[in-house]
């Protein structure tokens, strides 16, 4: 090998964490995002586009969103941090509240696109994926989470999911019991950690630890139980500490009544120990899960403050799919099916050019995929 | 396979230890205890259980992919591997401690804030423990075994490592300096696996909780 073409070979790899897509999985990947982007749509969502990056305090820690040290960022040319979107909720939060300010009715937007995050090495993570999802602002009611939790339901089944299952849970529920307890914020925030990660000794450890007792610390453990029916959820609400914890159960109740009558909600299990990552959730949270991927294939929540750190006080509720992990539990599933669309040829010579160029343009007017070539078609 | 519950054990004694609680659990893999096979996965048909054993770093990452649904690892990997996994049981065995090691002269070098450097099979853990609790800049080398070797031939002034009688490091003129935390064998979990096979798994979960009771 000559060293113009060694040269030539180390430019053909990628960075790690990003890939190409083409052929078959792209088409599919594509075919995939559009049912579902149009299925978001026959709700009325109207497609929003916010920047690939934005300034570092869009989603810095007060937000919630994304650890600063796996944000991607960079400076421009008057030195302030600008950060390449590790998630759309809160540009599309900054976006609406800039723009939608004095509105009072309720909004509804859908995007998709790509986000970063600076994860490790080695890990088999992806730094760039594709995200779609939909926010719907200005509604705080039971119904825009049912709506939300039903819409994501219809997009995955019109993906051609069928075996999945939504966890929801209410962090309120959560907060509801550390202010039952007088915890204070870094205990809580410890407790959130262990308990989201199903770490139930860790979390009593810690508990036993800060001094509460056994009744007190069940309280907590009480919340390993998965919950799949209303009657489940009404003996929750009996025993919830206080008004607060007792108020997230009765939204729980509600949100189901909601997906019911959407006629889902056997796609949906309760599980109170949901508690996110991005800190910005406030009430209900939901997760998707589906065999043949190790990740969760939809994820989303209410997020009542957020507007407010724009300055637009407003309720809002949101989801997203994560395209990737969602093709790879597909392919898993052996649900992909697709066909790289057929593509005509037209075989042009010097002599007949503008014939061929003629029946091509007819061929594209008549909707086919067509390619002009020169040759004859012959031989090859 | 979605109607298998599929378990990854830690080669060695963890594996033998495990199989023995999951015994009492009512758990258990004829076709293990065949001698001289050469089978990678076990599987016990009545139960719809199978079993491999795998390296122990490697057991995080079968079960956050969802290659298997559960694994039995210390948790020391845990730690070092930062998986995206649930942790869901302490099984008690296979205790021993994390600890920073080095000669009774390197104890001076803990109690400032200087530069020191530090071997170590543990990248993360090591840096952790002295970036974020003790607050110290340490250089950190990565080795891949006998890692006491690193004081005794001037490579770093102390190790972070697994202690168990300390009786490699007492051989080597090396002593326990400070320790980081406890280690112990712990029971981890798919996140999928926990929603999807949602009875399965917690029924696992509570009949091996109840036999370490």
């Amino acid at each position: 090998m000559n060293h113009s073409n060694r040269k030539a070979q180390d430019l053909l790899h990628t960075p790690e964490g990003v890939r190409d897509s083409y052929g078959r999985e792209n088409t599919a990947k594509q075919q995939t995002i559009n049912k579902i982007m149009e299925q978001i749509r026959l709700y009325g969502y109207k497609d929003l586009q916010t920047p690939s990056f934005e300034y570092f305090d869009v989603f810095s820690n007060e937000i919630g969103t994304t650890p600063s040290r796996e944000l991607f960022k960079f400076f421009d040319k008057e030195g302030d941090t600008l950060v390449l979107r590790p998630d759309f909720t809160p540009a599309v939060a900054r976006c609406v509240a800039k723009y939608f300010m004095e509105e009072k009715e309720p909004l509804r937007f859908c995007y998709q696109g790509s986000t970063f995050s600076n994860t490790t090495n080695l890990q088999g993570r992806r730094k760039e994926t594709t995200q779609m999802g939909a926010e719907l602002m200005n509604d705080g009611g039971p119904q825009a989470d049912g709506e939300m939790i039903s819409m994501l339901i219809e997009c995955l089944l019109a993906a051609g999911l069928s075996e999945f299952q939504i966890s929801v849970g209410n962090v309120e529920y959560f907060k509801g019991l550390c202010e039952h307890l007088s915890m204070d914020g870094e205990t809580e925030m410890m407790l959130r950690d262990e308990i989201s990660g199903k770490n139930y000794f860790a979390a009593e450890d810690l508990l036993k630890s800060e001094g509460y007792d056994r009744s007190q610390r069940d309280l907590f453990l009480q919340i390993r139980d998965f919950m799949e029916t209303p009657a489940e959820l009404e003996a929750a609400l009996m025993t919830a500490p206080n008004e607060r914890a007792k108020k997230a159960m009765q939204r729980l109740i509600d949100v189901w009544n909601v997906v019911d009558a959407y006629g889902f909600s056997e796609y949906i299990s309760f599980d109170l120990s949901l508690l996110s990552k991005y800190h910005y959730y406030t009430g209900i949270i939901f997760k998707g899960f589906t065999y043949g991927t190790g990740e969760p294939i939809a994820s989303g929540g209410r997020y009542d403050q957020l507007l407010g750190y724009f300055g637009k006080k407003a309720p809002a509720i949101g989801c997203m799919i994560p395209i990737d992990p969602l093709m790879e539990a597909m392919e898993r599933q052996h649900l992909i099916d697709v066909q790289e669309p057929e593509i005509h040829k037209i075989y042009y010579h010097e002599g007949n050019y503008a014939a061929a160029l003629k029946e091509a343009r007819m061929s594209r007017l008549a909707g086919f995929r067509t390619v002009l070539l020169p040759g004859t078609g012959i031989g090859s | 396979m979605n109607d298998y519950i599929t378990i990854a054990l830690t080669k060695g004694r963890l594996a033998n230890r495990t199989m023995e609680l999951l015994g009492k659990a009512g758990y258990y893999c004829e076709e293990m205890n065949e001698k001289g096979s050469r089978k990678l996965i076990f599987t016990n048909e009545e139960q719809k259980l199978r079993f491999f054993l795998a390296k122990g770093p490697d057991v995080p990452t079968y079960v956050e992919y969802g290659a298997a649904d559960i694994g039995v690892v210390g948790s020391d990997i845990i730690l070092e591997e930062n998986r995206r996994v649930y942790e869901v049981l302490d099984l008690g065995f296979g205790k021993c401690r994390m600890c920073v090691c080095g000669p009774e002269k390197a104890r001076e070098l803990l109690q400032h804030h200087e530069m020191i450097r530090v071997t170590t099979k543990y990248p993360n853990i090591a840096r952790e423990y002295f970036f974020n609790r003790k607050h110290q800049t340490v250089d950190i080398i990565k080795l891949n075994g006998s890692v006491e070797l690193g004081p005794i031939v001037d490579l770093g002034d102390v190790i972070v490592d697994i202690v168990e009688t300390g009786s490699t490091l007492k051989e080597n003129g090396l002593m326990v300096l400070e320790e980081v935390c406890g280690i112990s064998a712990r029971m981890i979990v798919n996140q999928v696996s926990m929603q999807m096979k949602t009875r399965r798994v917690r029924e696992i979960i509570r009949n091996v909780r109840d036999c370490l009771e």
